[in-house]
């Protein structure tokens, strides 16, 4: 390419004047209003905001699961086509969705063998994803049998399998307990650090956010809109736990805090 | 020690019944307040009087009283000689009572996933299969026996009838309360419409199919043995109605001894296949 310079980021995901209403009981109510921004290639962004500001919803817009009402997505310059997910782009349920009734290697192997990858490569994939994971020794096992956080990273693992480029992710740990929920971290970053995806993750926990992400983007309380866009430059690798006793985390924290804090008031206002 | 006094009470209680069975009649004349006609032999017949008839219908013995195997190929004398002896009438009830079943729960998933999947289709032919339920199954035994013949092909589709609904509906409901997550969860790993339906619709309406596989078996057998009644050159059900028409209660009781033994050893199969096919629920949901 020789009219882009080899330095120059590339833009994975472009969402611009998006907007969703929805219908309940004959009344209208708007959901996301006029949402715009931009992510980079390998930039992990945290998608921040009170509950019920509709982050979620631009992220289901992305993975192509709900259609929006007006505005553009483009993943990779090319349109969202509402129920066409995008083939390399992942995404991460904060529900379980696990199949009951497939094994964890079953499970974590889903993708490649509805991609058709020959069992022998499917085998030793899954049996290494198996092990970054750390779900060693439980590859027979079935979901029902797994704790919260087992589960969680069987999810993960059956997402990452076929290696996404894109990662779309809704609150994955919302429904795990405080420890389990660092446990995950440190996972996620240690599996991202290798792999540099661009990640879109949802969350309302803003220390879930500080740990993760190069870049916060707060919405506003419902309708929700674009509030502001932090930058988190805390270096990398990053240890989740350690992170947190840091003097710049706490600087960070209460500088997000006081505008996150305004969208909470005005949530429980409305 | 509690399980011992349980095994112990069952042990007294069915020969406290069995006693009162064979020996009950007795006293029918002393104590009439007692004893109600009921326990008349003569429909109830009595415990040994059914063992010898068991020993006679089941080549066992012959007429006289004298082990068929003490003589060389007694047997199997005994067995060609008589049409309708235990052995071959419990084969045919038992095969027709499988293919019955079989047919009808792989009939009945596929009507419930097509139906249960197509909102369009179940919206067409919901009233017809609404209506056809309410038929009780069993008043069309006779018409069947009529287009059917009284060979094994009546007893199969008579059957079929009874299982045919109950798996339908069950598998219905079941492909009507597929997960939507689980459905997009395999959109977004890449799977396509059809990928979809085999690797999460179907998978996740069999449990559903799978719980109504032990009533299904039990249907089945009736649905088999009341074409018997009605129609039948062999099978259980046919050696009940022979018997009555003699007037022998020891026979009509010998064959429903062995339909409850039949009854008992094809749900316990059933119920282990199930439990081997849903091992992936929790403990807690098995058998629903």
């Amino acid at each position: 390419m020789p009219s882009t310079p080899p330095e120059a980021v590339r833009c994975r995901i472009e969402i611009d004047r998006l907007r969703k209403n929805f219908s309940a009981d004959g009344r209208e109510v708007v959901a996301v209003d006029d949402a715009s921004f931009r992510i980079n290639d390998g930039e992990f962004v945290a998608l921040l905001g009170p509950s019920g500001c509709g982050k979620s919803t631009i992220l289901n817009m992305v993975a192509t699961l709900i259609a929006p009402s007006g505005g553009a997505i483009k993943v990779d310059g090319a349109p969202a086509v509402f129920g066409k997910p995008v083939r390399h782009v992942g995404y991460v349920f904060q529900k379980d969705t696990l199949f009951p009734w497939r094994t964890v290697e079953d499970n974590v192997g889903y993708a490649l063998e509805i991609a058709g990858v020959p069992a022998g490569e499917r085998r030793s994939r899954v049996a290494e994803a198996i092990r970054q994971a750390g779900l060693d020794g439980f590859a027979h096992f079935y979901p029902a049998s797994l704790s919260g956080g087992m589960r969680q990273r069987v999810s993960l693992m059956r997402t990452l399998i076929s290696r996404p480029e894109i990662l779309l992710m809704d609150e994955p740990f919302g429904a795990l307990d405080t420890h389990t929920k660092l446990d995950m971290h440190s996972v996620l970053l240690s599996l991202w650090e290798r792999q540099r995806q661009t990640v879109l993750f949802v969350t309302h926990d803003l220390g879930e956010a500080l740990t993760l992400a190069d870049r916060i983007i707060l919405l506003s309380a419902r309708p929700g809109r674009v509030k502001q866009d932090f930058r988190i430059d805390f270096p990398r690798p990053r240890d989740a736990v350690a992170l947190r006793e840091t003097r710049r985390y706490a600087e960070l924290f209460s500088h997000v805090w006081h505008s996150l804090g305004e969208e909470f008031a005005k949530g429980h206002s409305a | 020690m509690r399980r011992l006094s349980t095994l112990l009470w069952q042990v007294a209680i069915a020969l406290a019944a069995l006693a009162i069975w064979e020996w009950g009649w007795t006293f029918h004349d002393r104590l009439p307040w007692l004893v109600p006609d009921l326990l008349d032999p003569y429909f109830i017949s009595r415990p040994s009087a059914i063992f010898q008839q068991f020993l006679t219908l089941g080549c066992l013995t012959t007429s006289d009283g004298s082990w068929t195997f003490a003589q060389p190929g007694g047997f199997a004398r005994c067995i060609g000689k008589s049409e309708n002896n235990l052995w071959i009438a419990t084969w045919f009830t038992l095969k027709n009572t499988l293919w019955g079943f079989l047919t009808g729960v792989s009939s009945g998933f596929l009507l419930g996933l097509l139906l249960g999947r197509s909102d369009r289709l179940s919206e067409i032919f919901f009233p017809f299969i609404t209506a056809f339920n309410s038929i009780p199954r069993i008043a069309l035994a006779p018409i069947i026996i009529l287009a059917f013949g009284i060979g094994d092909a009546s007893k199969i589709v008579t059957a079929w009838l009874v299982v045919v609904f109950l798996v339908f509906f069950n598998t219905f409901e079941g492909a009507r309360a597929v997960d939507r997550d689980h459905i997009n969860a395999a959109r977004l790993l890449g799977a396509s419409e059809w990928q979809v339906t085999r690797t999460v619709i179907v998978p996740s309406t069999m449990a559903w199919l799978f719980a109504s596989l032990s009533p299904a078996i039990s249907f089945s057998l009736i649905g088999v043995i009341v074409g018997e009644f009605i129609g039948a050159e062999h099978g259980i059900g046919r050696m009940i109605i022979e018997a009555e028409a003699r007037g022998e209660a020891a026979g009509m009781m010998v064959a429903v001894f062995v339909l409850m033994v039949a009854g008992v050893i094809l749900s316990a199969l059933v119920r282990r296949l199930q439990a081997y096919l849903l091992r992936w629920r929790p403990a807690h949901q098995l058998g629903g």
